[in-house]
């Protein structure tokens, strides 16, 4: 009876995550299914299927200049953010001194700031200044909002961090910059990883701060979200098509890397 | 084991953390070869003073001479000692081989020459070859410890540092690495100097120990003469239960004692002391049917008797005063609680300290 009634809650969880899981991925499905049709608007279930509207987008050079201009942003954001934040968190976790509390509380204004009066406030700003609204300009806006992010990211690292380590690395032999390379870095790795991840990932989906500060270099989410609002193209769905692949792409060489280096740690041990 | 050429003198060394006198005025001087170990309560300066003698932190004032030359301004990665670190230190992400190769990597020794010295430690600290490539985080307390030790021994520094790398094991296991550790030091001959809290750990190993009190390294001397000799209160009630009788240094040349209203005999004051402590060790103490049978005697009642294995502990209530007695466990007194007992102990057994 007991086992029964176990069996039974079992399968509720299932077809409860299953449920979830669907209502979550069928509207990416939605999207690529649709990129494949030949109509002229956004349809389901779609009707005649098509290559058209993949070959208009190429033939557009779209894809090249959109999600190159949104990977140059994004590439640009994560590394910078990740210097920063990486300093930025030792100063925020690791080291006491006079003004911490205060820069702890400052780091996160920029985060609850709503980002369309932070965009155009930089936009004001970089127009004052005088730097000219561009795909680097864009850059320093992400930065602004990223950055602090980034920094309590890698800081949760850094508060696990046993920094005797250190120490015990330079009582044995080793000079600044290896306990540096051989001690600090490697046992901060994944905190620096998903710091960068979302450095990256927050940059590449954004649009509040790009559509104020990047000018005529347009990013993917500024053009999309300009075509929906003013003459849609069925080119919407195959360039986000052409995003989710991407991802893919990323994510399996990521994997692929991942094997490898453990096939490599097997083999040497 | 107190002569011979020192390796480490410490003169009148100070490090000042704000208000804070951490160290005050230390100066000692440790054998080649010695296992000392400093002593104190937890605060009272012991680990600060043994981080300026490995280089991670620098003196106010004073000097560090490691075979005579000046250190002072040596920073640790370029002096011949390692040290044990309270947390270990361990580095997590590592495997036991690389972290006790880690000192011969950042001195360029070859792989090859790293595995042998490698496997010849692990032999050393007693762990099975098979741990070389397994990762530190999964090994047991124990293993963590005797990772450490090798760890620190690969680089066959002078002086071994020890910060109590055993305050967080059970007590089983600390008595079993306490043995081992005095053993390593034999087989190893290098100088070691530990610090801990507990005088009765420092017992079991030390060659010498040094005490700790508020900066100040109040007293030097062997284990025993640090138990039969304490130099004052604090030093001979860290050594566990004894019994401190509160008395004045009388005319006649008797110690009279306000809180049992009576006056004892004592040894000999050559220190000129005129109040202090009367300190007694619960095993020096014993039961009397007739004051004759010791130099001293007090009256009181029994309040309790609490078994300890090989010894049996007395609680005896007389006046204000508790009072520690205790046999050995087939020479247990045969009395009940509240009874009405002589206890007493001879001259020889007691020290005069101060404050």
């Amino acid at each position: 009876m007991e086992r029964r009634g176990k069996r039974w809650v079992n399968s509720l969880i299932v077809v409860w995550t299953g449920v979830v899981l669907l209502f979550f991925f069928i509207p990416i499905a939605g999207v690529i299914i649709s990129s494949f049709g030949k109509s002229r608007y956004f349809r389901f279930p779609v009707k005649t299927w098509s290559f058209k509207w993949y070959e208009e987008t190429i033939n557009a050079n779209l894809t090249e200049n959109l999600h190159v201009t949104s990977f140059y942003v994004a590439g640009c954001v994560a590394v910078i953010a990740l210097v920063l934040g990486f300093f930025g968190a030792l100063a925020f976790a690791r080291y006491d001194w006079k003004g911490r509390i205060f820069y702890q509380r400052l780091i996160m204004l920029p985060i609850f700031f709503p980002q369309a009066v932070l965009g155009l406030a930089l936009l004001l700003w970089f127009t004052y200044v005088g730097v000219l609204p561009s795909w680097e300009a864009a850059v320093f806006a992400h930065l602004v909002w990223i950055v602090p992010i980034v920094t309590l990211i890698i800081s949760i690292q850094v508060y696990g961090f046993d920094v005797s380590q250190e120490e015990a690395a330079f009582d044995l032999g080793a000079n600044r910059w290896q306990v540096f390379r051989e001690v600090t870095m490697p046992a901060l790795a994944p905190g620096l990883f998903s710091g960068g991840l979302f450095a990256f990932l927050l940059s590449w989906g954004n649009f509040p701060l790009s559509t104020y500060t990047s000018g005529a270099d347009s990013t993917v989410t500024e053009w999309l979200y300009t075509k929906m609002s003013s003459g849609y193209t069925p080119m919407i769905p195959t360039i986000g098509a052409f995003s989710v692949y991407g991802s893919i792409v990323i994510l399996f060489i990521g994997y692929l890397l991942l094997v490898m280096r453990r096939r490599r740690a097997e083999k040497r041990a | 084991m107190a002569e011979g050429a020192p390796i480490l003198r410490i003169e009148n060394l100070t490090k000042v953390f704000g208000k804070l006198r951490a160290v005050n005025d230390v100066s000692l001087d440790i054998v080649d070869g010695e296992f000392f170990t400093i002593v104190g309560p937890s605060g009272s300066g012991k680990t600060t003073l043994l981080r300026m003698l490995a280089g991670l932190e620098k003196p106010n004032a004073g000097d560090v001479l490691l075979r005579g030359n000046r250190v002072n301004d040596v920073p640790a990665n370029k002096r011949p000692t390692c040290m044990v670190f309270q947390s270990l230190a361990l580095f997590n992400h590592r495997t036991v081989g690389q972290n006790i190769e880690f000192a011969l990597k950042m001195r360029g020794v070859s792989r090859a020459a790293r595995r042998e010295r490698c496997e010849e430690l692990m032999k050393v600290v007693r762990l099975p070859q098979e741990f070389y490539a397994k990762g530190v985080t999964k090994c047991s307390g124990g293993e963590r410890q005797r990772v450490a030790l090798a760890r620190a021994l690969a680089s066959d520094p002078d002086i071994m540092f020890f910060d109590e790398p055993l305050s967080a094991i059970d007590y089983q296991l600390r008595k079993l690495l306490e043995v081992e550790l005095k053993d390593l030091h034999r087989e190893t001959g290098k100088t070691f100097v530990y610090i801990t809290h507990s005088l009765e750990e420092a017992m079991v190993m030390s060659d010498r120990i040094g005490i700790m009190q508020a900066g100040r390294l109040i007293q030097i001397g062997t284990p025993d003469e640090i138990y039969t000799k304490p130099l004052n209160k604090f030093v001979s009630e860290f050594m566990g239960e004894v019994n401190t009788l509160p008395v004045q240094v009388g005319s006649d040349g008797k110690f009279d004692c306000a809180d049992l209203g009576s006056q004892f005999l004592g040894p000999q004051t050559d220190n000129g002391i005129q109040s202090g402590y009367l300190v007694i060790r619960p095993e020096s103490m014993r039961f009397l049917n007739d004051p004759s049978e010791a130099d001293n005697h007090v009256k009181g009642s029994l309040f309790n008797e609490y078994a300890m294995g090989s010894r049996v502990q007395y609680h005896v209530r007389a006046g204000n005063q508790m009072l520690v007695i205790e046999k050995l466990r087939e020479m247990a007194f045969r009395g009940s609680i509240n009874d009405d007992v002589m206890i007493g102990w001879d001259v020889k057994d007691s020290v005069l300290v101060s404050d």
